[in-house]
């Protein structure tokens, strides 16, 4: 919404400057976003009559043109085909500033000095959507009339200053010069004015008599008004009403279109002018539209309507989508009369979903969807007849035709100033209240305590004491409210275990070296196939997004791998070369497609590790990450989470090597996957290097038991018998069933063991490898003899021996 | 023999002053001190003395012999110091060196933004509350006063599931559910962060980007107690001589409702680019409960009353570490990562 000062103006007057009376409507709710001063930067651009138009002797495409300043001639230099001699336009003189900041300077051009140039709409606007089409190529054509040697400024009404305004979406009233005029009229305590309304009838006959309104769905349309005009005569709209349109936005296009821009723009009620000839048998009927009826729309499209469709009708047909835009048959044209001009209510929700479903928004559904004023539409629709008899565009004919056939009276009810002071926690004075109020034309009521209210018509968003609780604090100003703390009973503040897991895990990963990562929620199909995933997977099964953002993601992400080895590409891709990075984030997974209830949303912790393992200094290892770096830190994160035990297998997950991955499962839950990236994942999201990943499922840890980790187990009190075993067995045997098989049989005694050293090569036979285990006894009540660690340890080895076929080492 | 005993005394400390590590030292003991050493001989020579005499010469053996050992002991330390000296001159490494450091990992910028914001309101006794990122259009809309085809759900462009479901738009659909979950008009300070999604993608637009709602309600929750907390929330994170101001606004699910500015951060309140000349920056929206709301939750607006707000972690973030594109957070790279 765009408020020109002067327009303003004409309803109230204010000695602020418009930035500092922007500031005040601001922090009285209604925000000020922009304050536009077309003519600044324009410098030295004045009007010119146009004496004569030659070639230009020494170059084929230009012309030599002399112009009248009013006091001096200058001769200028133009490319432009649209100039012929006794046009009046705009001349940028040496030194004149254009709109995009360029200067103008004299300029010989093939021998002839151009002591200046001529300009298009755009060199002086910027922009030209306020222009009409035919009028923003080539040289911009001034009225004949227009004084010489002026300067642009005033000439094209861009001396003016306009406020630009972000509305809300409840104040509906504002959406109009004059609403804003209502509010500087109660921030400078002079209440804005009214327009003036002296309509002269002179036209013949009765309005009520030259058509017909019904209104079928009073529902959907609450009021309905008419006037009819004759002896139109179409032409353009006066320039001051023109630069008025173009200052709040709008494209001048015929005084009578023209009138039902600028009373809507000045009063909030959008109009629609029909071509009263046109309409079968005068008659207006409000109804929807039938299935497969079909209208041709001002612009041109051809649009099939629905039942949910208001339309305006005539005796034979839909004239128009109501409230939204008019037809293309019934339009006003430079033939046109008689016109039947209507101004009318329809209901907000009803208009929105035809203007989105169809693609169609404009000023007028805007301000039907926010609700129009219904009791100042015969105003409205007078002082566009009005100013059309005043401006010679017609006669008016006696009468309005008005159906209203649901009238909606605007709220009342009581409050007491005593509620609105403790919901506020503030200290206004009733007396204060009831001023504020009835500055905003609310009718009140005091009767001892309670204060009665009834609502100006145009406020239908005041339905409530909260809402007198808002004008009250708002006008007051919310600065005034002396701040206070919440009282209520002491409680400690806390998150649940799920996110004191995620928090736990993140801090946790910070120590083991990693950065996290943040990936939109939003997936692409195609991923699934880049991660070998096959064709029944479960988390193929992504949630489709209906009105995705951009084609790359039509769906919910069922994985963070994809995201992150995205990541790892393109940081690869950005010579980033040593990378552990992780992400921690849910995961969505329907329980079935089409959506019929939530889906589950699972924490998810997924890693990546490519390149060094340490630093880049003088005494880091040069060695790469490896298998064993990235299950590490799987082992290093579980332990840190609290999670006391775990198995490890081997795992077959589509997206990792075969022969280097292991699933963490504590009993039959996988808690976490890791592996080298499968090198056709790799090929996929263009990565070169090795990577390693891990995914550990953050919300099925979070439902273990960690409480095991946190108790304290006293020192040992007597001293332990070390160990060490070295035996030789076939390689393809598993170290964690040789480790689990050491922890069964070792004995009651045998406090820990270790796996530490594993060796393959040319000391042990080929096919085989040597585990070097470390074992530790201790008793809880003595101290133990050598004999008591070596009968266990023997056994020990005798178990070994007869499962694997394992040999002590020599 | 006196004789004797002064030519023992003068060559064992010529050669004690001589020696320069500790096998001479150790020869040297040997040498005056030991069972076939010098004062030995002289004693057992003694039998060939005058008995008069003889314990004056035991008396002077004994005195050299301990004065003796004292140097000794003393050279001995000396050359043990010395020797140590030696060593560790030649152990001087070269400290300047980078050590062997294990680089940390870090936080993403926006989950360190977020913490800060948890902890302020952490410490004010406020619970951490979430709810479902795939939401229902009761949740989403309904239930906060947002019925459908209402204007103002064009503020909040949504991705749509189906006509059910959406993403949620914000993380207020939090504050119903934390309602409903309580028993109905039981007290409630908390604060949801979620991810929250709108069709908008440009530098300071995200489709994904995340929320902090906040929701306190109670027997007499007022106005004012909403400017207290967020002034204090305010100057937890922008520091104490951050200015703040309300200014009044529209949502459907609160009434009255506030924007909540601070001064610029950069400018400090003279007008910049980043405040677009105004010397504040828009980081809230808050408001007192809609009574339709309470309604809606099973809460009594006669028996008690609330405050909501909510904030964009990003912005929070952009301005606490002086980003400019709001794009950088969702590409992770890691030189980025590595600057917080």
């Amino acid at each position: 919404m765009r408020a020109p000062v002067r327009w303003l103006n004409d309803y109230v007057t204010f000695e602020d400057s418009p930035e500092i009376m922007g500031d005040r409507l601001t922090m009285a709710g209604i925000p000020v976003e922009g304050i536009d001063r077309p003519c600044t930067g324009l410098k030295n651009i004045v009007t010119g009559l146009i004496r004569s138009v030659d070639p230009h002797p020494n170059a084929e495409r230009l012309s030599v043109c002399v112009l009248y300043l009013g006091a001096r001639i200058v001769r200028i230099v133009t490319a432009a085909t649209n100039v012929r001699p006794g046009q009046v336009v705009p001349v940028a003189l040496a030194g004149a500033v254009l709109a995009d900041g360029k200067v103008i300077q004299p300029t010989d051009f093939r021998g002839v000095l151009s002591e200046g140039m001529l300009c298009s709409a755009e060199e002086i606007l910027g922009d030209t959507k306020v222009i009409s089409p035919e009028k923003r190529d080539g040289i911009y054509i001034l009225p004949p009339d227009t004084p010489l040697g002026k300067d642009i400024c005033p000439v094209m009404g861009l001396d003016d200053v306009t406020l630009e305004f972000e509305l809300t979406a409840n104040r509906a009233d504002c959406f109009s010069v004059l609403g804003i005029a209502r509010e500087i009229g109660v921030l400078t305590n002079s209440k804005a004015k009214r327009p003036l309304l002296t309509l002269q009838e002179k036209g013949q006959g009765k309005a009520t008599e030259m058509a017909t309104i019904e209104i079928r769905e009073p529902e959907l349309c609450s009021r309905f008004c008419a006037r009819i005009l004759t002896n139109v005569r179409i032409g353009e709209s006066p320039l001051w009403m023109q630069h008025r349109l173009q200052a709040a936005g709008m494209r001048p296009i015929s005084n009578v279109v023209d009138v039902t821009n600028f009373v809507m723009l000045e009063m909030g009620q959008p109009m629609h002018a029909y071509d009263h000839t046109l309409l079968a048998k005068h008659n207006i009927i409000v109804r929807r539209a039938v299935a497969g009826e079909k209208l041709t729309t001002l612009d041109g499209t051809k649009r099939e309507l629905t039942p949910e469709m208001l339309v305006i009708a005539d005796a034979v047909q839909p004239v128009g989508l109501a409230g939204v835009m008019g037809g293309l048959a019934t339009e006003i044209s430079a033939s046109t009369r008689t016109v039947l001009l209507e101004a009318a209510a329809f209901y907000g929700p009803n208009i929105r979903r035809t203007s989105r479903g169809l693609g169609l928004r404009s000023e007028a559904s805007g301000r039907f969807e926010r609700g129009v004023d219904v009791a100042a539409i015969p105003l409205a629709i007078d002082r566009a007849a009005q100013l059309l008899e005043e401006m010679g565009a017609c006669d008016v004919v006696p009468g309005i035709i008005d159906v209203y056939p649901r009238v909606i009276l605007p709220a009342q009810f009581d409050f007491t100033a005593a509620w609105i002071n403790r919901y506020l926690g503030s200290d206004i004075p009733a007396s204060t209240m009831v001023e504020i109020l009835e500055k905003l034309e609310f009718t009140v009521k005091v009767a001892g305590e309670t204060i009665t209210v009834t609502a100006p018509t145009w406020r239908q968003d005041v339905t409530g004491p909260v809402d007198i609780a808002e004008e009250v604090s708002r006008i007051y100003g919310y600065d005034n409210i002396t701040s206070t703390n919440p009282v209520g009973p002491i409680h400690a503040g806390g998150a649940s275990t799920e996110r004191g897991f995620l928090d736990k895990a993140r801090d946790l990963m910070s120590g083991l070296g990693f950065y996290e990562t943040l990936s939109f929620s939003f997936s692409h199909p195609d991923f699934f196939d880049h991660l070998r995933l096959p064709a029944d997977s479960p988390l193929r099964n992504a949630i489709p997004i209906l009105n995705p953002i951009t084609d790359e993601y039509p769906i919910l992400r069922t994985t963070l791998v994809a995201g992150l080895a995205d990541t790892v590409a393109r940081n690869l891709a950005r010579k980033n070369e040593d990378l552990k990075l992780y992400e921690v984030g849910t995961t969505h997974h329907a329980k079935k497609l089409p959506l019929t209830a939530h889906p589950e949303e699972l924490y998810r912790l997924c890693g990546a590790m490519v390149g060094r393992r340490d630093g880049t200094e003088w005494c880091h290892s040069r060695e790469a990450v490896d298998f064993y770096d990235a299950k590490g830190v799987v082992e290093s994160l579980l332990y840190g989470l609290g999670i006391a035990k775990w198995q490890v297998c081997e795992a077959v997950a589509p997206w990792l090597h075969p022969g280097k991955q292991a699933d963490f499962k504590v009993g039959d839950v996988t808690i976490a996957t890791v592996g080298a990236l499968h090198p056709s994942v790799q090929e996929a999201f263009g990565i070169t290097k090795p990577v390693y990943m891990f995914k550990v499922n953050l919300s099925e840890l979070s439902l273990l038991d960690t409480s095991a980790s946190q108790k304290y187990a006293p020192l040992p009190k007597y001293p332990a018998i070390s160990r060490d075993l070295a035996i030789v067995l076939p390689d393809n045997i598993p170290a964690a069933e040789v480790m689990a098989e050491v922890r069964t049989t070792g004995g009651v005694l045998l406090e820990e063991s270790r796996l530490f050293d594993v060796y393959t090569g040319d000391r042990v036979e080929k096919g085989t490898r040597s585990l070097a285990i470390s074992l530790v006894f201790r008793s809880p009540d003595r101290t133990l003899t050598d004999d008591e660690a070596d009968g266990p340890f023997r056994a020990l080895i005798g178990h070994l021996e007869a499962r694997f076929g394992a040999k002590l080492r020599s | 023999m006196e004789k004797e005993l002064q030519r023992i005394r003068e060559s064992a400390f010529h050669a004690l002053e001589q020696a320069t590590d500790v096998s001479a030292l150790n020869e040297l003991r040997v040498k005056v001190l030991g069972k076939k050493g010098d004062l030995t001989a002289v004693l057992r020579s003694m039998g060939a003395v005058s008995a008069s005499v003889r314990p004056r010469i035991g008396q002077l053996v004994n005195e050299l012999r301990v004065e003796f050992e004292k140097e000794l002991e003393a050279k001995h330390e000396t050359i043990k110091e010395s020797a140590l000296n030696q060593r560790l001159a030649a152990e001087k490494i070269d400290v300047t060196l980078p050590g062997r450091t294990r680089e940390l990992g870090r936080r993403h910028p926006l989950t360190m933004a977020l913490d800060r914001i948890k902890e302020v309101f952490l410490r004010m006794g406020f619970d951490i509350e979430e709810g479902p990122e795939v939401e229902s259009d009761y949740y989403n809309f309904e239930a906060l006063n947002l019925p459908k085809d209402h204007p103002a759900r064009d503020m909040q462009d949504s991705f749509y599931i189906s006509d059910q479901f959406l993403l949620r738009t914000h993380t207020s659909p939090v504050q119903v559910r934390t309602m409903q979950s309580q028993i109905p008009n039981s007290p409630i300070r908390m604060i949801a962060p979620g991810k929250v999604y709108r069709r908008d993608y440009d530098a300071t637009h995200s489709p994904m980007f995340q929320q902090v709602e906040g929701l306190v309600v109670g027997p007499d929750i007022r106005f004012s107690d909403l400017k207290g907390t967020l002034e204090i929330f305010c100057r937890g994170i922008f520091g104490d001589g951050v200015k703040v101001r309300f200014r009044p606004s529209y949502f459907p699910f609160t009434e009255p409702s506030a924007e909540v500015d601070i001064s610029c951060v950069i400018c400090k309140g003279t007008g910049c680019r980043v405040c677009k000349g105004t010397g504040w920056l828009e980081i809230l929206g808050s408001g007192m409960v809609h009574p339709r709301v309470l309604e809606m939750s099973q809460y009594d607006p006669s028996v008690v009353s609330g405050f909501a707000f909510g904030m964009g972690v990003e912005r929070i973030a952009m301005l606490v570490f002086g980003i400019d594109d709001m794009r950088l957070f969702y590409e992770n790279d890691v030189r980025f990562l590595r600057r917080f």
